[in-house]
């Protein structure tokens, strides 16, 4: 396929290292000193702005399948979308970082500025922490279908009831499923026969109602009262996360910004979050506003270093849960390695489901968990499909069934629940086997 | 400052304040008062006359200079027209019969809204006096200045700097971006709520002439009366509650009222955190009165006066429709602690407005939340929105000049003979431009038989009480006028 990227920055160059192989593509940038990242790819790098027409017909964007615009200024990626749109139709993919243009998108005003799909990596990633942080205890948490399926992420204690019976014989709650163990660094999904120990992450999916019940399960006896949160970081994410922590009430939130400016309309725009001028790395001041008594430390600097420091000093000082945004996606193994509970990536997410899009197309990729190595797809089951039982599927290997959305709910399905074509389901599974996932099921996006 | 400026914009004012004459000269004419249609015909020419020759003498230059108004000629020009207004507004008193510092006082009792009277015996008066009486309040209580940049097309652009220094509240607010629009239409909503009040105040009994006296100094929030026992001489339970309807429109935000009537939203009110706390302190003030009130009379007696006399107090309108001197110290300590609290910003009432209050109290919640966390950013926000330091710093200085001009006040009045209930109330209400007080000035009472020297430091603390403090105080000061130059510099050195 013919692939059209403006901006060379980390989005665009990690697509670019993925779409090489396969596609023929075009990244443009009016810097010349990125060109470096890309001589030693498969791709032709054009020095030059994404909103010139020149520029764009040197890239041949007449006859482009996907055009990109990824750079770091909104406004360019919105004009360059609508040129791309006016010379011809390719599918146009608009990453934003403000809420200013299109962050109450409208079809209306996508279709006015000729973009198909609008990412705003940062807003998603703000959904991401809000659900890790209201979830005491889970690691990981992702919210899908619109609400009506819950996936959460722990980590196995040995006081857990969880570890005493082979996962076939627990008593979940109705409606909820461990779709996933890793263990020794290794994700898989579990048979009845699979015995769970301590140490273990497991990851579980179900309907809201059921997962709540999941939570006191795992983890008997576990603080429910105010939470206590505390951002380091003021950039777009960590207000984002400090307005929606916000809404969500029973959480008591504090926000520790460098710049003075900055702070000020942090203040300006927050109504109950204290907001603090000062330095997340600076141990000293972490001691005096007390930051190890918070239940939750959330880094949201934009820089990886800074980050991860913020983040030892916070487990330092003793906080149970942090979690950190990691901007360059190869540290985020490293990140949990030296012992951080939860490392999420923006721009990884958004390059994952940029690529789903343009490779495998059919299916709607909703979540990418573990750094890749699993993801939740959402697909329609083709008309071909034989309607079965679940426990008659015998589905591929690493791939297992969620959830069954019928009307505005989902269904949670045991064995004698039955796929029928046209069914919309929602299928957890490894990296690997996605791939498979399609083959079996024949089916579309939805 | 270029003072031909000031006396050219001040003569203006003055021309067309010559024709406000014109209504009492009418109703003079109706009742067959003669002798005070020819004071107010008079009056009217005098006026009108001074105010041409000043025009004149501020010359060609000053007509060309009013577009590029600074702010404190705009002070100057705000805070001398109000002294010079109230003296051709004291003339028609001077005729019917009163020393020159009493007429003083009586004018600018009514201009500025605050309603404390000199008039011992009110049958010496004609029902025109006392219908200019009651005009000057309505006059006054939008604002004389307001009036004129609305209909004045000279004071279009220049009018900006003389329209905030009147308007009353911590924040410039404005409606319509353009000041004269803005002018305009705070005076629709202000006659137009004088219209309603009038025809309700007749369906409830009220003759012609009362509901408009009435109507007049209610949404002025003024308090004057015809009647030498104000609301109490009627004995009218429904004139009352009209009253008090109106008496809580008078002191709520006029800009807010015109939005919602605009964009038909009554959400607003609910949304505006001043008019919330504004009602707020009504409810709580008149449970606390019913409950010292209580067993004197009928629970819907209670209810009626206790609310009447709280928002009697609190907007700064000053009507008694009982006499609250015969109530109980308690009840009365309710009443003037009331006084320094003041009717909502961008309203008729006085005081030093509810906003300032609710911005002092967030600001000294923020500063003690500071003694936790020495790091944090507090800033104070009001409806959400944050408030500048320099307004804050407007709103401490306002208070420290506010406290200050009110025990200046009273030890003057105390020193000069009255006793320390009448010398405290006394200055706290006319300051506050409230009008009645307690002791010798009580709702029945007068002022007149206070000191002279008395009488004068009353009469500025109602002139420094409108102009909220800091427009007079800032012209007090000799910098103000140490540049004062007749010509614009430019031409003068051309």
């Amino acid at each position: 396929m013919h692939i059209v990227i403006v901006g060379g920055g980390e989005v665009g160059s990690a697509l670019a290292r993925a779409l090489a192989p396969d596609h023929e593509v075009f990244v443009i940038d009016h810097d010349a000193t990125v060109a470096d990242r890309f001589t030693a790819l498969d791709v032709d790098f054009i020095q030059g702005s994404g909103t010139s027409e020149d520029v764009l017909a040197r890239a041949d964007v007449k006859n482009a399948d996907f055009f990109l615009a990824c750079t770091g200024l909104d406004e360019v990626n919105i004009v360059a979308c609508a040129i791309a749109n006016q010379v011809s139709s390719p599918e146009t993919i608009c990453l934003v970082s403000r809420a200013d243009f299109l962050g109450s998108a409208s079809d209306a005003g996508l279709a006015q500025f000729g973009i198909n799909r609008v990412l705003w990596p940062e807003a998603q990633l703000a959904v991401d922490i809000e659900q890790v942080v209201t979830a005491p205890g889970a690691i990981d948490a992702e919210v899908l279908a619109g609400g009506v399926v819950r996936l959460l992420e722990y980590k196995l204690e040995a006081s857990s009831p969880l570890v005493a019976a082979p996962v076939g014989s627990l008593h979940l709650p109705k409606g909820s499923l461990i779709v996933a163990v890793k263990r020794a660094g290794k994700l898989f999904v579990p048979r009845g026969a699979t015995q769970l120990v301590a140490g273990d992450k497991i990851i579980l999916m179900g309907t809201p109602e059921a997962m709540a019940e999941v939570e006191t399960l795992v983890r008997p006896g576990a603080n429910r009262g105010r939470q206590r949160v505390t951002i380091i970081g003021g950039g777009d994410v960590g207000l984002q996360v400090a307005t929606r922590l916000e809404k969500a009430g029973n959480v008591d939130v504090r926000i520790v910004e460098r710049g003075e400016e900055r702070g000020a309309l942090l203040a300006a725009r927050l109504t109950r979050t204290l907001v603090l001028n000062g330095d997340g790395t600076d141990l000293e001041f972490l001691e005096s506003e007390d930051v190890g008594q918070s239940d939750v430390l959330v880094c949201v600097i934009d820089n990886d270093e800074r980050n991860l420091l913020a983040s030892l000093l916070g487990r330092q000082l003793g906080v149970p849960k942090i979690v950190t945004r990691v901007s360059r996606p190869g540290n985020l193994r490293l990140f949990e390695r030296v012992g951080i509970d939860v490392a999420l990536s923006a721009r990884g997410a958004a390059v994952a489901s940029i690529l789903h899009q343009i490779s495998g197309g059919t299916s709607s990729l909703l979540a990418v968990l573990e750094h890749g190595e699993a993801r939740v797809l959402e697909l329609t089951v083709s008309p071909d499909f034989v309607p079965r039982q679940l426990k008659g599927i015998g589905t591929p290997e690493d791939v297992i069934v969620a959830a069954i959305l019928r009307g505005d709910h989902a269904i949670v399905p045991r064995g004698d629940d039955r796929i029928d074509p046209g069914d919309r389901i929602l299928v957890f599974c490894t990296r690997a086997a996605a791939a498979r996932v399609l083959a079996y099921f024949g089916g579309t996006g939805a | 400052m270029r003072l031909s400026l000031v006396v050219h914009v001040c003569g203006l004012i003055t021309r067309v304040f010559g024709l406000m004459f014109l209504a009492p000269l009418a109703v003079a004419l109706f009742y067959g008062e003669y002798r005070d249609a020819l004071g107010f015909l008079a009056t009217a020419v005098t006026t009108s006359a001074i105010g041409y020759a000043m025009r004149m003498a501020g010359g060609r230059d000053a007509e060309e200079a009013i577009e590029r108004m600074r702010r404190v000629e705009g002070l100057a020009i705000v805070s001398l027209s109000w002294l010079l207004i109230a003296g051709f507004a004291a003339i028609p008193y001077v005729w019917a019969g009163l020393s020159p510092i009493n007429a003083m006082f009586e004018a600018m009792s009514g201009l500025t809204t605050t309603g404390a009277t000199v008039f011992r015996d009110f049958s010496h008066y004609g029902r025109a006096v006392f219908f200019w009486r009651s005009m000057t309040q309505w006059l006054g209580g939008m604002g004389v200045i307001a009036l004129f940049v609305a209909v004045l097309p000279r004071l279009a652009i220049g009018g900006r700097e003389i329209f905030f220094a009147e308007a009353s509240g911590p924040d410039d607010e404005k409606v319509s971006p353009q000041i004269r629009r803005t002018a305009s239409l705070l005076w629709r909503v202000y006659a137009g709520l004088t219209l309603a009040e009038t025809i309700a105040l007749r369906l409830a009994g009220f003759s012609w002439y009362d509901a408009v006296c009435h109507a007049f100094t209610t949404l002025s929030a003024a308090g004057f009366s015809p009647n030498a026992q104000s609301i109490a001489g009627y004995q009218n339970p429904a004139a009352e509650w009209v009253i008090i309807v109106f008496m809580f429109l008078a002191g709520a935000n006029f800009a807010l009222q015109y939005r919602a009537l605009a964009q038909r939203d009554f959400r607003i009110f609910s949304r505006d955190e001043e008019l919330r706390a504004y009602t707020g302190v009504t409810v709580l003030a008149t449970l606390a009165l019913m409950y010292i009130l209580a067993g004197s009379m009928t629970a819907s007696d209670n209810l009626r006066t206790s609310l009447f006399q709280v928002l009697s107090i609190l907007t700064t309108t000053g009507y008694a429709s009982v006499d609250f001197e015969t109530w109980n110290q308690q009840a009365k300590a309710v009443l003037l602690g009331l006084m320094f609290i003041g009717g909502c910003a961008g309203s008729a009432g006085g005081g030093p407005k509810v906003v300032r209050h609710l911005l002092l109290a967030k600001f000294t919640m923020q500063e003690l939340r500071r003694m936790l966390h020495p790091r944090a950013i507090l800033p104070v926000k009001l409806g959400g929105r944050v408030v500048q330091n320099s307004v804050l710093q407007g709103v401490i200085v306002f208070f420290l000049f506010y406290l200050l001009t009110f025990a200046v006040c009273s030890i003057i009045v105390i020193l000069m003979g009255a006793d320390i209930l009448t010398g405290i109330s006394a200055a706290a209400a006319t300051l506050g431009n409230v009008g009645p007080g307690f002791g010798q000035v009580g709702p029945m009472g007068h002022f007149a038989d206070l000191h002279p020297v008395s009488r004068v430091v009353l009469t500025l603390a109602m002139w420094i009480g409108r102009l909220e403090v800091i427009t007079v105080l800032v012209i007090l000061r000799p910098e103000a006028w140490r540049e004062g130059r007749w010509l614009s510099g430019t031409r003068a050195s051309a």
